[in-house]
């Protein structure tokens, strides 16, 4: 009984967790701009993460290790920093972005400025870290974040043209702007495949002490959790072709992103919208805080738990504190969220090769998961996602710099 | 027992199963007509930075010199302390009698004991 519903908990945070400002923005970017034909893009993603969830869960359950832990332990303190500088500085550009997210959120409900909300934002996504316990962050947060089923809602009332949603989960090329096409390609595969998701599970799955009986729940949760999230992302997509690509708003604000609910939802699609980004940004901004604090914690060999008092864990509990505080300072002085996302989704795909390629090296040894090593229908397609979205990330980066 | 792969970088915890940090590196004796043995583990930033570059390892110790627990030299644990070598390496010790707590307790002193809610560091 306990195990169902822990089943059905992780399903449900894994729904109400999956979007967040990365994957809405660059959903609706690409819904707005190149209509349904970017959909494989978010297929690809979402697959990619299910099997990189799996994977991460199944070694923290196995070997006892986090994703963190094993690297450090079999590849050295040298290419451990390497990774370590890579995904830090994306992740922290990603916790910029989410700040960011819901302090739009913040402005569209008050009609306050979002560089006034900064600071209360940061302190109180500090003060949850601070006080709250784990299954706290990620219960909590990803419950309230189901507000953001409103947008499988509403493409559901746009009714959209299923023939042309099936079609177009296959990649064709684009009729216009090819290199801003493959930059949006790129960035819904870094706001899919976050590496910072890993870090996190596979932390998480450490703190919740799971062991091998815990192997069928975290394939059901990965699977199920992830297929679902992505639909959600789908259902962004579809929503910004229908409601958005029509009226030829291309979503270089914030605000016209606001009015993507309204066609589906006249009478609350705005406020939806803004609660969605709030609460999905608030659930990101906590995840992604303790991922980055678990790293530098994991990786260095100091106490951690989200369950201790922060003076048990100073050096874990100081990590976050000065992350948060750091990534506060951009959005005061009025930095554009919606650039930083776009560009910290396109660098995590840029980055994917060195968080991902030494995770499969792991996941193949056995050392760490013995027989339970993975197989080559895994290896295969977290292999060809990750060179696919290296490849775009290498074409379509500097093009977009240099077009912007 | 293969040092590299089953030592070195493995996390460290004491006798009470409280995490110490990693091993940083290890000293080994090599005597003239005696096999050579491991004596000591070492911990701790400048062990770590020196194993990027030399450079960086007297960039952390002068550091270390001018802010923190100001601790000379780095954290020397006798290899003969060594309970088990698993998961994790196992040390006969206490850690803070050892010396690689000393900037854990010192940011939760300084910093995170300063500010409401952060508990203390000694209580139980």
């Amino acid at each position: 009984m306990k195990k169902i519903l822990q089943i059905t908990l992780g399903i449900v945070t894994s729904i109400g967790g999956f979007l967040e400002i990365g994957s809405v923005m660059t959903a609706a970017q690409a819904g707005a701009e190149f209509g349904y034909q970017l959909l494989w893009a978010l297929l690809l993603g979402t697959l990619c993460l299910i099997f990189l969830v799996e994977m991460s869960g199944r070694l923290a359950a196995v070997s006892r290790h986090t994703v963190v832990d094993a690297m450090r332990e079999r590849f050295g303190f040298p290419f451990f920093f390497i990774v370590l500088v890579g995904i830090v500085l994306v992740a922290f550009m990603v916790l910029v972005a989410e700040l960011g997210g819901i302090a739009y959120g913040m402005q569209i409900l008050t009609g306050i400025g979002f560089p006034w909300w900064a600071i209360p934002i940061s302190l109180t996504v500090w003060l949850l870290m601070w006080k709250g316990s784990f299954s706290l962050i990620e219960n909590g947060a990803s419950l309230l974040g189901l507000v953001t089923i409103s947008f499988m809602v509403a493409a559901i009332r746009l009714r959209p043209e299923w023939s042309s949603v099936g079609s177009a989960m296959l990649p064709s090329m684009p009729h216009g702007d090819k290199a801003r096409y493959g930059f949006l390609a790129v960035s819904i595969l870094g706001a899919s495949i976050s590496p910072y998701l890993m870090y996190f599970y596979s932390s998480g799955a450490i703190e919740e002490k799971w062991d091998r009986t815990y192997l069928p729940i975290n394939r059901f949760i990965a699977g199920f959790g992830m297929t679902f999230g992505g639909v959600l992302s789908m259902a962004v997509l579809i929503v910004a072709a229908l409601a958005l690509r029509p009226q030829g708003i291309q979503l270089d604000t914030f605000p016209q992103a606001a009015l993507m609910l309204t066609t589906a939802l006249p009478k609350y699609g705005f406020y939806f919208f803004a609660l969605s980004m709030v609460f999905a940004c608030f659930g990101a901004a906590l995840e992604i805080s303790l991922a980055i604090a678990y790293f530098f914690a994991q990786g260095f060999g100091w106490n951690w738990s989200q369950n201790l008092k922060p003076s048990k864990n100073a050096r874990f509990a100081f990590v976050y504190t000065l992350i948060i505080l750091l990534a506060g300072i951009p959005l005061v002085l009025g930095i554009d969220p919606i650039k930083v996302t776009m560009m910290s989704m396109a660098l995590t795909s840029a980055t994917l090769p060195i968080a991902i390629v030494p995770f499969l090296f792991l996941m193949n040894d056995p050392i760490f998961l013995g027989k339970h090593r993975n197989g080559w229908i895994s290896n295969s397609v977290v292999a060809i996602v990750i060179v696919i979205s290296f490849v775009l990330a290498l074409i379509s980066i500097p093009l977009e710099i240099a077009g912007a | 027992m293969h040092l590299i792969r089953d030592v070195l970088d493995k996390k460290m915890v004491d006798r009470e199963h409280c995490d110490m940090g990693r091993v940083c590196g290890l000293v080994m004796h090599v005597g003239e007509s005696s096999q050579p043995r491991i004596t000591h583990i070492l911990i701790g930033g400048p062990t770590v930075w020196m194993r990027l570059h030399p450079a960086l390892g007297r960039l952390s110790t002068r550091l270390a010199g001018m802010w923190g627990p100001r601790r000379e030299g780095a954290v020397k644990i006798p290899w003969s302390r060594v309970e088990t070598i698993g998961r994790d390496v196992k040390l006969d010790v206490e850690a803070r009698d050892t010396g690689a707590l000393d900037w854990e307790i010192w940011i939760a002193k300084h910093i995170i004991e300063r500010i409401p809610g952060g508990g203390s560091e000694e209580a139980e």
